[in-house]
């Protein structure tokens, strides 16, 4: 009988280890599964405003370089505005006018939050859907791509960074305008590198080369910088080359970042959804 | 100092320290140290394994907020807290725990705390690490991380205790 009440409180400690191990394992291997992971990450509550209040704290540290890249941006702006161009001829200006039309609205935010060494990097931004961010947005800074949106709550949001395994942004090279998808693979230990897959090997491809975004996920603006091309390897037994892209912005020192909101995504979309549904099911 | 608000100022530094500073920082080849095992281990000797347990898995849970890790901290913080006690039992000194308090470093001595600190953070963290990369492939790293940190991890417990933790309080 002792022997059965000892068994039992044995037993009793085992499965509240269970229970707990359950729990957190099903949260931990369903966080794919969007809806269920909300309870859990960042943009929730009393950890956003502390992660707020120590980015308070930090963001005084690297005003300097802040400043100079917000200078080197300011004069590439001037560059394209209007009235530092004298125009050749004024019907064509006008034409121009009536030609296009605003695609991309940029939302800047803060980065309050972000990891570097897990296989799969979420940052956090210090604002969320009452400023206009919704799932599956781009983020870009003014010389590189950060990530997608993943997750926003009313006043912030979560971002899978590129520095994700799945993340698969498209993206080209500049000079020979070849298509591929960018990939972050965790054991490539460095935050600064991204690979870029899906090149073929015929194609000729130089150290020192653009990669800029292309238009087809429709959440980038087409040809913003993404990197350089740091390094060139052969993929054994298969027709590609493996791009190492050094990222035109180092993340760990990112603070500033601009959210893409596609005006005409939501037009893009239901275009090619009806085409999916006719010929591919 | 009342040892139950004692632990509770312990579990929120502990977890803030994670989450906001060593959680931060870019550390170069994969390292990732983990502070909070110590927490865990210097929970007092007499608590029972239930409640060592949950409170491992509420300080693991918060830790998962800051991180955007769902879960990942708060299954690695039960699995050691689970094996706690065998663990104490493997490194028993010649008379029991009798008369300790908590196990570190001024009242079980280094001779003590070195093995059983390093073989709790090694499990933590293997176990961390292989969740969180799920894949044979990657393996080498995996270890890689582990033991580096492992050691990043045990050099930091020992300076916090250094540093903030009253000498000779041996009863």
């Amino acid at each position: 009988m002792r022997n059965l009440i000892a068994f039992f409180r044995r037993f009793r400690i085992f499965l509240v280890f269970l229970i707990l191990q359950v729990f957190a394992l099903t949260s931990y291997f369903s966080w794919v599964q969007y809806p269920r992971t909300r309870f859990f990450n960042s943009s929730n509550g009393v950890a956003a405003t502390l992660l707020d209040a120590q980015q308070d704290f930090t963001k005084h540290f690297s005003l300097e370089e802040e400043n100079e890249r917000l200078q080197a941006e300011i004069k590439a702006l001037k560059k394209s505005q209007l009235e530092n161009y004298i125009a050749l001829s004024d019907d064509r200006i006008r034409i121009e006018d009536t030609l296009l039309e605003l695609q991309f609205d940029y939302i800047p935010a803060v980065i309050v939050n972000s990891t570097y060494t897990y296989k799969n990097n979420y940052f956090t931004l210090n604002k969320g859907a009452a400023s206009g961010i919704r799932r599956d947005m781009g983020v870009i800074s003014s010389n590189g791509v950060v990530g997608i949106i993943y997750d926003v709550s009313k006043h912030y949001a979560v971002v899978k960074s590129v520095l994700t395994e799945n993340i698969n942004i498209p993206a080209e090279i500049v000079n020979v305008h070849a298509g591929g998808l960018l990939k972050w693979e965790g054991t490539e230990k460095d935050p600064r590198t991204i690979t870029l897959t899906g090149i073929s090997n015929d194609i000729p491809v130089e150290l020192g080369w653009e990669v800029v975004t292309n238009s087809q996920s429709g959440l980038f603006p087409k040809n913003h910088l993404v990197g350089r091309v740091a390094a060139i390897e052969e993929i054994e037994g298969k027709p590609e080359w493996k791009i190492t892209v050094k990222l035109g912005n180092d993340l760990r020192r990112l603070q500033s970042v601009f959210v893409v909101e596609n005006i005409m995504k939501l037009e893009k979309d239901s275009l090619e959804s009806v085409f999916k549904e006719e010929f591919i099911d | 100092m009342n040892p139950v608000v004692k632990h509770i100022l312990r579990f929120v530094v502990f977890v803030l320290v994670q989450g906001l500073i060593l959680g931060q920082i870019p550390f170069p080849l994969g390292i990732h140290p983990m502070i909070y095992p110590l927490f865990i281990l210097l929970l007092p000797f007499e608590m029972g394994l239930i409640g060592v347990m949950v409170i491992a898995f509420l300080c693991g849970l918060s830790i998962d907020f800051f991180m955007n890790t769902f879960g990942l901290h708060a299954s690695s913080a039960v699995l050691i807290a689970y094996l706690r006690p065998e663990l104490f039992s493997l490194f028993s000194p010649r008379d029991g725990y009798e008369g300790f308090e908590e196990g570190n470093i001024y009242q079980m001595g280094w001779r003590w705390f070195i093995p059983v600190f390093g073989i709790f953070t090694l499990v933590h963290h293997l176990y961390f690490f292989i969740l969180e990369y799920l894949s044979f492939k990657e393996i080498l790293f995996v270890f890689q991380k582990t033991i580096l940190s492992a050691v990043i991890t045990l050099f930091l417990a020992i300076i916090i205790q250094v540093l903030f933790f009253k000498k000779g309080k041996k009863k």
